[in-house]
């Protein structure tokens, strides 16, 4: 095992973080450092608003960056779990 | 149109065409109820437990398809409700949970009655919103039901601080038509290679099962499997929450699979060469232990939601999609390729299966061996019921072998007739449950099958039930002990009955149920068991209470054996092992 990291995007609003947070705990995945800033400066995001489709406005999300330390199986269950979370726009590891 | 806001959240539900919405007032809930006094298109039905409210909502929501609604207050009555939203997510079941909440600017000051409801049932919920100002209120209920209802169904609390429902400041009041939460698209259609794929490993299957669950049941596929297993005509097994997705009188199905499950399912699982999921999870009570689980097979599996497959066994192919989309579109290719199904192969595994079935199958005329003077076998009550209500009741059911028996010898040919806690596993459950149920469908049979230990865990019901005349069965399998708990302590602990038993402690049951106005019958002797239940059966308009004595010392078989064991390890009966 190694360790990975997990990039997420996900709705700047009151209670969205935590969400995420609290995922990790109850199914059980460590958090070994965890990082979070809104998006204020969009041009290295403009794969969100491909992906999705959508326009985004300044400071509208935050991007997370959490490390854990999991197998292959176990990050594609996290971030499918993630994924999941109705705040959250992408969640993906960085390679 | 302007409104204030507890007119506005009303408004909001009628929108979304509630019928009915199950509650208890506090507080921080009255605007709400005043908003609710002054309407008639919704009625609210009064609980006597929070927990009550949840589950009613939810045998509503589980028998109809449609969501379950619930208002609660803040504090006490939001933590009550906590079991019966955990409830609902372990099966999801589509709720939407109005909380009241002490005034926003009171938050965080502990308030009398105030509790972070957000918090508490964050882990229990598909999503939960705090209102901010009457404004948000429709866009939020919107929003509220939409999540609720679509991908994979699941609880949505809905936390209302009392200042947002004031009835003196008026707003706008604007149903919003159209939803769209640009970060959630559950998947709709399957994406076409892997229809291809899994028509190719059908068509080369020697030893297929089907296999289905509580998805199936969600995504309101049944017609869609019945027609699919016309063309492939494989062995059909279904989970605990899949009963009467396919009809357990067809001759292909194989009964329940899994702890409980019948000899055949769990044989045919294990030997399997391939295993299609439909709207299944490889739930523990499933697998056993998962590195053992069908090691031959190869399997398919169908789901709206990602994170179900490959989580406990790796899906050789994967669908996702509504399944009822799915099934359709992998309806049409096997309609294309159905005469290259390995038919003879097939016949012979089938044979095999009936050998099975005939080795260790259930015995479903139980009831017709007892003699007159013999102890009553929980079995045999089940069979009775079904053959009184000729398979066509709702039946609910509470949580211990009386559940396990309801859910092995009652047959059910529809889906959404069988409403039981299958993922929580809450005892308390069939009462509520069954009155949300005869509120939908008040000219349909519903029985609830229950063990004298659940029932007392809501049994404050039965008042509600007196004031909105709901003429339910309630058939008690009465062993005088937390029977399930007593088999595994005779099992695995040799016997040692530590707390499973209530020492002459046991109400009066009948004379406890006349005095909400019901009717009581207690059945002690085999010989009066069909009479009476014929009796209570054909007392229509009233909520008859069956007390029936069983074998306290019956247990649950076929029983998976754990741990380390894999699905064709089975206790047969309390001597053998397969
Ligand atoms: C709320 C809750 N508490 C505890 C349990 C654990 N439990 C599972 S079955 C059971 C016994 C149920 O007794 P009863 O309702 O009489 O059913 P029986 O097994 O006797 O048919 C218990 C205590 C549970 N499922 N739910
Ligand atoms: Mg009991």
């Amino acid at each position: 095992m190694i360790q990975r990291k997990v990039s997420i995007i996900l709705e700047n609003k009151p209670g969205a973080l935590v969400r995420v947070v609290g995922l990790f705990h109850q199914r059980g995945y460590n958090i070994e450092s965890l990082h979070v800033d809104p998006v204020n400066d969009l041009t290295e995001y403009k794969y969100v608003e491909k992906n999705l489709n959508i326009k985004l406005k300044k400071g509208e999300v935050s991007h997370l960056i959490i490390s854990t330390t999991v197998n292959d199986n176990l990050l594609r269950q996290i971030l499918r779990q993630i994924n999941k979370l109705i705040d959250v726009l992408i969640a993906e590891e960085v390679k | 149109m302007k409104l204030a806001g507890n007119d506005i959240l009303i408004q909001s539900l009628i929108n979304e065409d509630v019928e009915y919405i199950f509650g208890y007032p506090g507080g921080a809930a009255l605007h709400i109820y005043d908003a609710i006094f002054k309407q008639n298109k919704m009625e609210h039905i009064l609980v006597r437990h929070e927990q009550g409210a949840t589950h009613a909502a939810d045998g509503y929501a589980r028998a109809t398809g449609k969501p379950g609604v619930v208002l609660v207050t803040s504090g006490p009555g939001a933590t009550n409700a906590i079991t019966g939203i955990a409830t609902a997510f372990m099966d999801s079941i589509p709720m939407v949970v109005i909380s009241g909440q002490v005034a926003k600017h009171l938050i965080g000051t502990d308030a009398f009655q105030e509790t972070d409801m957000i918090g508490i049932s964050r882990p229990i919920v598909k999503h939960s919103f705090t209102v901010e100002s009457a404004e948000n209120i429709p866009e939020i209920v919107k929003q509220a039901f939409y999540i609720a209802t679509s991908g994979r169904p699941g609880p949505v609390v809905i936390d209302v601080p009392k200042d947002t429902t004031a009835p003196d400041k008026l707003f706008e009041f604007n149903y919003p038509n159209k939803v769209n939460i640009r970060s959630y698209s559950p998947p709709i259609d399957p994406e076409k290679n892997q229809i291809e794929r899994a028509v190719e490993a059908i068509i080369s299957s020697e030893k297929p099962v089907i296999y289905a669950g509580g998805g199936a049941i969600n995504s309101n596929a049944s017609s869609e499997l019945i027609k699919l297993n016309e063309i492939l005509d494989f062995p059909v097994t279904n989970t605990l929450m899949g009963l009467g997705v396919y009809p357990a009188t067809d001759p292909r199905f194989l009964g329940m699979l899994g702890m409980h499950g019948t000899y055949q399912a769990n044989m045919a699982m294990h030997n399997a060469d391939l295993i299609i999921a439909i709207g299944a999870r490889f739930d523990d009570r499933i697998t056993n232990t998962p590195k053992l689980f069908a090691p031959n097979a190869k399997i398919i599996h169908f789901d709206v939601d990602h994170s179900s497959v490959s989580k406990i066994i790796e899906a050789n192919i994967a669908v996702f999609g509504q399944v009822k989309n799915s099934l359709n579109e992998i309806i049409k290719l096997c309609e294309l390729k159905k005469e290259m199904i390995n038919t003879k192969k097939i016949s012979s595994w089938k044979n095999q299966i009936e050998e099975w079935k005939k080795s260790h199958g259930l015995n479903h005329d139980m009831y017709l061996e007892n003699s007159d003077d013999s102890t009553i076998m929980p079995q045999a009550v089940v069979q009775h019921v079904y053959n009184i209500t000729k398979g066509k009741a709702f039946v609910t059911s509470d949580v211990g072998q009386h559940q396990m028996f309801a859910a092995q010898y009652y047959h059910f040919d529809e889906p959404r007739k069988w409403i039981n806690s299958g993922g929580l596993g809450t005892m308390g459950f069939g009462l509520p449950s069954a009155m949300g149920v005869k509120l939908a469908f008040p000219n349909d049979e519903v029985v609830c099958i229950t063990g004298e230990g659940s029932i007392q865990m809501c049994i404050q019901e039965l008042s509600t039930c007196t004031q909105y005349n709901l003429p339910i069965k309630i058939i008690n399998i009465n062993n005088e002990a937390l029977g399930m708990v007593k088999q595994w302590q005779d099992m695995n602990y040799g016997g040692r009955h530590s707390e499973s038993t209530y020492q002459s402690s046991l109400p009066n049951f009948i004379e406890l149920v006349e005095s909400y106005g019901h009717v009581g019958i207690k059945i002690e002797k085999n010989s009066d068991l069909k009479s009476q239940l014929e009796r209570a059966f054909s007392l229509k308009d009233k909520l008859v209470f069956v007390d029936v004595y069983v074998d306290p010392d019956e247990h649950v078989y076929p029983m998976l054996v754990a741990p380390n064991g894999s699905l064709k390890d089975m206790w047969l009966d309390k001597e053998t092992k397969t």
